[in-house]
C-alpha cells in the first residue's frame, strides 16, 4: 500500500524586492505585507490545445511544463499579469483595454508612434508640428487637438451589441492606474487644463496615478451604451481620457536625451526618448502597455 | 466584483517563526600556517595584531577568518617596562578584559577567571592568547560545546610534538552568564570527567572570541623557526605581539565550531479558495475577449500560477516567491501556498 501524497501546503521563499528592501531601511513602519496576489507571466496561454488529440488531460500539457524563472527583485518587472478573481465561473468573454485612434489622439504618422512635442521651440517649429496635428502639444497641453483614450469592453458582439448590452457591473473598470517614467512625463486631464498628483513615486521613479470614475471626472467619456466612437463590437465599460505632458527636465533639458534618448529627423533634426505609458484597471487588472515618444527639436 | 488581490489575514495567515541554523566551520592549521607561505597572513605597522584570510589577501576572493593577538595583565609577573612591547600587551588585555570581564563594583578592570566565577577569586588568567574569529564564521553566534582547538605543544618548532586538544567540553549543558559579552564556556584538556578548576582558557559565544592561557605552552616551546625556540613567558617579556602571533599559529593543528545563525522568518499563507484566482489577466489568455482555455460558458476556466506577490496595502510589491513549475488551479482546486519571508 503506497503513501498518501501529503504535499498539499507548498513552502515557497520569498525575495524582498527593491521597493521591499528600500521601505524596510526606511524603519517607518512602511514594510507592512497587507494582501497578495497570484501571477503568471510565464505562462502563454496560446499553448493550450482545446483540440489535442489525445483528450483533455494533455490539453495542458505544454503549459504545465513551461519552465519558471527565478524571482526578479526589480518590483516593476514582475507579476506584470495576474490571476484574477471573479466568483462566477460561466464566462467565456473578459473585457479588454484598448488605444482608440479613431477618436482619440492616433499614432504620429511619421514615427508611427503617440508623439510629445515637449517645449514651445519644437511646437513653433512648423517644420515639425506641420506634419501632422497627431501629437501632444507639450507647451500648450490644451491646444492638443485629442486626448488619448482607452477603452474597456468586450471587442466580440457574440454576446450582444454594445449599443445595447451593457457590461457586467462586476467587470467594468471604474478605477484605473497609470505607470509613467517620472523623469519624463506626467498626467494631465483629457482637457489638458489640469496635471494630476502622482499617488506615489516608487525607487525606480516610475510615478503611479490612480484614477477613478467617481473622483476624477475629468479622465472619464461617457461609458457603456452611451460611448460612440467606440473600437468594442461588444459590451463597453468606460472610457479613459488622458494626456501625457512633458517634465519640466525634458522641457528645458536635453540632458535626458543625451544621456537616454536618441537623435533622428522628424522635418528638423530632433533629439527623442521612447517610453512606455503602462494603463491598467484595478478591477480585472487588465494592462495595457502605451509606447510613446518625446521629441524636443535640436 | 473582479479582483487581483487578496488581503493577508493578520490573525489567521501570518504566522512569526524562530529557527537556529548551524554551520560546521572546520579550520586546518595549515591555512594559518604555511598553505600559502603567510601571504595570506596581513601584519599591521601598529603591531597589536595580525590577521589570518583563508586566501592571500590582496586577492579580492579572500575571507578574514580571524585574529591573534596576546598580552598581559599589569599584575602578571611578566609586565616589566623592560619587556618588548610591554604598554601594547597590557592594552590588549585590558581592552580584551573590558568587554569580555567587564568591570568590579569599584569601575576597575576585572581579569579573566579560569573557571569564570569571578566573585569568589581564585586562579586568573593574567596572560592570555586572544583568538578572534571573524563574524563571517561565527555568525550570530558560536554553537556552544562545539568548540574545539588542537595546538602542538611540544617539540621543536621544525618538529612540534604533543598535540594538545582544548575544547568546551560540556559547555551546551553548563555555561557561564557573567560577562558582559554574553555567554562563555570554560576550555578544558580533558573531559572524562571535567575537573572543575583545570580550564585552559575560556571561548565567548557571541563575541566569538577564544581566550587560551599562556600556561599551555609554559613548559613547552612556542617560538617558530625564525626565532628562538622558548616558551611562553620568555616570549611575553623578549618578542612582541606579532612574533608570538607567528609562533602560535604555526603549533596550531585545528580548530573546528559550529556557528549559529538565528533565522526569524515570517510565513504568510496565502489561501487561493475554489472560487478564486480562477481567472487570469495575461494578454494572451484572450483572443478577440474570449477565453483561450474555454470552448463554452459550462467549461471551468483555468489558470497556471507561477509566482506569488506580496504587497503593501498601497499596492506596492515588496516581496515575490516562485512556484518551481506552473500549479493549475480551477474551481475544483484550494490551494494554500505557504510563503517563507526570512530576515
Amino acid at each position: 500500500m503506497a503513501f498518501l501524497d501529503n504535499s498539499g501546503d507548498i513552502i515557497l521563499d520569498a525575495v524582498l524586492t527593491d521597493t521591499g528592501r528600500m521601505r524596510l531601511a526606511k524603519g517607518d513602519g512602511s514594510f507592512k505585507i497587507a494582501k497578495f496576489a497570484l501571477g503568471d507571466d510565464e505562462i502563454n496561454y496560446e499553448l493550450y490545445d482545446k483540440n489535442h488529440s489525445s483528450g483533455s488531460a494533455y490539453y495542458d500539457i505544454e503549459i504545465v511544463q513551461s519552465p519558471v524563472l527565478e524571482a526578479f527583485t526589480n518590483n516593476t518587472s514582475t507579476l506584470k499579469s495576474k490571476l484574477v478573481t471573479i466568483s462566477r465561473t460561466n464566462l467565456l468573454y473578459l473585457p479588454q483595454i484598448v488605444n482608440n485612434a479613431t477618436v482619440g489622439l492616433a499614432s504620429h504618422p511619421t514615427n508611427n508612434i503617440l508623439t510629445v512635442l515637449v517645449d514651445q521651440t519644437t511646437v513653433d517649429d512648423t517644420a515639425i508640428s506641420g506634419i501632422s496635428s497627431a501629437y501632444i502639444n507639450g507647451y500648450r497641453m490644451v491646444d492638443t487637438k485629442s486626448p488619448i483614450v482607452m477603452d474597456q469592453g468586450i471587442k466580440s458582439n457574440a454576446i450582444g451589441d454594445g449599443s445595447s448590452v451593457v457590461l457586467d457591473a462586476d467587470l467594468t473598470e471604474t478605477q484605473y492606474m497609470i505607470e509613467i517614467d517620472n523623469r519624463f512625463g506626467n498626467i494631465w486631464d483629457g482637457a489638458g487644463s489640469s496635471q494630476t498628483t502622482p499617488s506615489f513615486i516608487d525607487d525606480d521613479n516610475v510615478a503611479t496615478y490612480y484614477l477613478s470614475t467617481s473622483t476624477n471626472k475629468t479622465y472619464f467619456g461617457k461609458s457603456g451604451t452611451s460611448m460612440s466612437g467606440e473600437v468594442m463590437q461588444g459590451p463597453r465599460g468606460t472610457r479613459l481620457q488622458f494626456l501625457v505632458g512633458p517634465s519640466v527636465d525634458l522641457n528645458s533639458s536635453t540632458y535626458l536625451f543625451t544621456q537616454l534618448g536618441s537623435t533622428a529627423t522628424l522635418g528638423a533634426a530632433v533629439y527623442q526618448i521612447d517610453t512606455t505609458v503602462r494603463i491598467t484597471g484595478v478591477t480585472t487588472g487588465y494592462r495595457v502597455d502605451l509606447p510613446i515618444r518625446f521629441v524636443k527639436k535640436q | 466584483m473582479a479582483t487581483t488581490f487578496k488581503t493577508l489575514n493578520s490573525a489567521n495567515d501570518v504566522a512569526s517563526t524562530r529557527t537556529l541554523l548551524h554551520e560546521a566551520i572546520p579550520l586546518t592549521g595549515t591555512i594559518a600556517s604555511g598553505t600559502y607561505s603567510d601571504a595570506n597572513i596581513k601584519t599591521y605597522s601598529h603591531g597589536m595584531f595580525e590577521s589570518v584570510y583563508d586566501y592571500p589577501y590582496l586577492s579580492s576572493s579572500a575571507n578574514h577568518i580571524f585574529d591573534i593577538t596576546t598580552g598581559y595583565a599589569s599584575n602578571s609577573s611578566l609586565s616589566s617596562s623592560a619587556s618588548v612591547q610591554n604598554s601594547k600587551k597590557l592594552n590588549i588585555y585590558s581592552q580584551m578584559a573590558q568587554v569580555l570581564v567587564g568591570y568590579d563594583a569599584t569601575g576597575s578592570i576585572q581579569s579573566f577567571d579560569r573557571d569564570g566565577d569571578i566573585a569568589d577569586g581564585g586562579d586568573k588568567i593574567n596572560e592570555a592568547i586572544f583568538v578572534n574569529f571573524s563574524r563571517l564564521l561565527t555568525k550570530d553566534e558560536m554553537k556552544k560545546g562545539s568548540f574545539t582547538m588542537s595546538v602542538l605543544t611540544a617539540g621543536a618548532t621544525t618538529a612540534p610534538s604533543t598535540i594538545m586538544t582544548i575544547a568546551d567540553h560540556g559547555a551546551a549543558d553548563s555555561y557561564k552568564v557573567n560577562s558582559p559579552a554574553g555567554e562563555y564556556g570554560i576550555l578544558y584538556t580533558g573531559s572524562s570527567p571535567i575537573v572543575a578548576g583545570t580550564g585552559v582558557g575560556l571561548i565567548y559565544y557571541q563575541a566569538g572570541v577564544a581566550v587560551l592561557t599562556g600556561s599551555v605552552f609554559a613548559a613547552s616551546q612556542l617560538g617558530n623557526g625564525a626565532l628562538v625556540d622558548t616558551g611562553f613567558s620568555a616570549m611575553a617579556t623578549g618578542s612582541n605581539i606579532e612574533m608570538m602571533a607567528d609562533s602560535f599559529r604555526n603549533r596550531l593543528q585545528n580548530i573546528s565550531f559550529n556557528n549559529t545563525v538565528e533565522l526569524n522568518s515570517t510565513v504568510y499563507f496565502c489561501r487561493a479558495s475554489h472560487n478564486e484566482f480562477n481567472y487570469s489577466n495575461n494578454p494572451t489568455y484572450l483572443s478577440d475577449s474570449q477565453i483561450r482555455v474555454k470552448n463554452s460558458t459550462t467549461d471551468n476556466p483555468v489558470s497556471y500560477v507561477t509566482t506569488v506577490g506580496l504587497y503593501s496595502s498601497d499596492n506596492e510589491l515588496l516581496a515575490v516567491a516562485k512556484l518551481s513549475e506552473p500549479l493549475k488551479k480551477d474551481p475544483s482546486t484550494e490551494v494554500t501556498l505557504r510563503v517563507r519571508l526570512d530576515f
